[in-house]
Formats: structure tokens, sequence, C-alpha cells
């Protein structure tokens, strides 16, 4: 417990920059990036050649002094010097060489180019394989983009959807608010009819049951002498009409 | 600095990427932009170490990589400054030995 107590205090002691000095073993590790003095290093263009080895800025460095054709001038003199003082020994090994050269000369241009256009091609292949993984990612993240984009897209027409259900429960509301208004109303002019024929049929009966008992008593309260009397009395008015 | 470690004067914070042909020191003023008077106090400037001479070496090894053999399409170029270059070597190493095959006396 103590032991791991004391190793956390030692490592928080130690700053961060004094780890990176051991590192590197630079003066300071901190400063600013000069990217206009250092700045990142490219991939060049190979540099030019003449006779197949000799670098360009060899030519150009005589080009000032000594004219076009001072370095082929100073090469042919320096070989002619070699091979005449035999600084450069014309052995057995000499001829070799010539045959070797002749044979490299006609391989190279012979099949130079193929092999060149060969090897672009599978440089030009690594790359794009190198490439591959990076392209595919940026791919798919351009993908989520718009997938992300058709999917705010869509949440927009979820609004809508939504405002609309919304609308389309305010009219079930009202649809609903509208049908039981109407029961209401029916209901009521239902007990109202009831009540009104009810009232209407209470009526009748009543008038019907006080004809019936007046008729009745009317017919009970006639005698027979009324009636004769008033049978006499028709045919008297019949007769008297008949007449007229 | 031992072995392995970058040059003292990198700073990664400041220089980026380290660039092995790259001479991260104070730069002083290329040779060949000297007059003859000053090669003798140029050379005395000069850090004359094992490890800067190794450094320079180094320097140049990476340079010439970057230059014909490192390009997305070289040639044959950085082969025939090879094979020339190990002609050179071989024939100078060789030389006491070459010397007895000469075909004249008098040059």
């Amino acid at each position: 417990m103590l032991s791991r107590v004391a190793l956390r205090s030692v490592v928080a002691r130690q700053s961060a920059p004094t780890a990176l000095v051991a590192r590197t073993s630079a003066t300071d590790a901190c400063g600013v990036r000069d990217e206009k003095n250092f700045p990142r290093p490219v991939r060049g263009e190979p540099g030019k050649v003449r006779l197949g080895f000799i670098p360009e800025e060899w030519f150009q460095f005589f080009h000032s002094k000594t004219g076009v054709t001072g370095p082929y001038t100073f090469g042919a003199g320096l070989v002619t010097y070699l091979f005449s003082k035999e600084i450069y020994v014309m052995e057995h090994e000499y001829y070799t060489g010539l045959s070797i050269f002749i044979m490299v000369y006609y391989a190279t241009t012979k099949f130079g180019p193929k092999v060149a256009s060969w090897l672009d091609k599978e440089v030009d292949q690594i790359e794009t394989d190198l490439n591959q993984g990076r392209v595919d990612t940026i791919k798919t993240l351009e993908e989520s983009i718009a997938t992300e984009k058709d999917a705010q897209w869509r949440a927009q027409g979820q609004e809508l959807l939504i405002q609309a259900k919304k609308e389309n429960v305010l009219l079930q509301l009202e649809a609903a608010y509208r049908e039981r208004l109407m029961n209401t109303y029916q209901e009521v002019k239902k007990r109202l009819d009831f009540q009104l024929e009810k009232a209407a049929l209470e009526r009748r009966f009543e008038q019907k049951l006080l004809v019936d008992w007046v008729i009745t008593n009317v017919s009970k309260a006639i005698t027979p002498d009324q009636e004769k009397q008033t049978l006499d009395r028709c045919i008297a008015d019949l007769a008297a009409m008949a007449r007229k | 600095m031992g072995f392995g470690d970058y040059p003292k004067e990198y700073n990664p914070s400041v220089h980026g990427p380290y660039d092995p042909a790259r001479f991260y020191g104070k730069p002083d003023t290329p040779f060949g932009q000297l007059k003859l008077s000053e090669i003798g106090s140029w050379l005395g400037r000069r850090n004359k170490t094992p490890s800067a001479f190794m450094g320079t070496i180094s320097r140049a090894w990476w340079r010439w990589q970057h230059k014909y053999v490192q390009p997305k399409r070289v040639g044959m170029a950085p082969f025939f400054q090879l094979i020339v270059a190990n002609m050179i070597f071989f024939y100078s190493i060789n030389y006491g030995k070459m010397k007895h095959h000469r075909n004249y006396k008098y040059h």
C-alpha cells in the first residue's frame, strides 16, 4: 500500500516535458512548429541524369564556365588521360566489362520501356491498395453523412406528420363532440316526444271515456216516452221537409 | 547522444517529422559559396568528431536516397550510379594489383 503511494507521488513530481526530453535528447521540447523553414518533406520526382547515371547538376555546373560541350570534353579528356597514362589499366577484366556493358545497354534499351511500364502499373496498384482503406473510410463517412442528412430530412417530415396527426385527433375530437351533442339532442327530443305523445294519449282517452260516460248516462236518462216523442217529432219534421 | 538517438538540435515540436537528409544544427555558409581565403576558417569551424562524420555520411546517403531511389517512378539511374561507384571503389582498392598488368613500360 505505502509503496504504491510513494510511487504515485514520484510519478506526479515528474512532469511530462522531462519525460519528452529524456526520449528525444533535445534541448527543450516546447516550441512553436516552424512550418516555413522546416516544411513537411514531400516525395519528389527522381533527379535528372544524363548518360544513364551522371546527375544533371554536374552538367549545369560546367555550363556557365565551359559551355554546353564542356562537361563532355572534360569527361573524354579525363578518360583519355587515364587510359594513356595507364592509370586505368586495360587488362583482361576491362574487356569483360566492355562485353557486360554491351549486354546491359542492349537489355536496357530493348526491355527497359516494357519493364518500366509494367513497374509503373505495379507502383500505381500498390499505391491504390494502400490508399484503398482511407478512400473506403472517406466513402463510408460521406455515405453516413448523406444518411444522416436524409434522416434529418425525414425527421422534418415526421414533424409534419405529427402535426397532421394532431389535427386529425382534433378533428376526431370535434366529430365525437358533435356526435354526442346530436345524441343528447335526439335523446332529449325522444323524451319530449314521449311526453307529448303520452299527454295526447291521456287526453284522447279521457275524452273518449268522458264521451262514453256522457253518452251512456244520457242514453240511460232517456225514457221510452221521450224516445217516442222524439221519434214522432222527427217523423213530423221529415214530413214537413218532404212537403216543401 | 547515444546510438540510435536523434541529433541534439532536433526538436520535434519545432521541426516536425524527422528528415534524415537534413542538418538540424546552425547553418554555416555553404562550401560552394566560400572564397578561397575563407576555406581555412570554415574548416576550423567544422565539428570533427566521429559522430559528426557519421552524421554527414548518413545525411549524404539519405539525400541520394530521397533524390534517386525513393521517388515514385525511378529509372535505372540509381542502380547505374551504384554500379559505377562500386567499380571505382573496387578498382581503387585493387589498384596495387592492377598496376602489374600494365601493357606499356613508358607513358
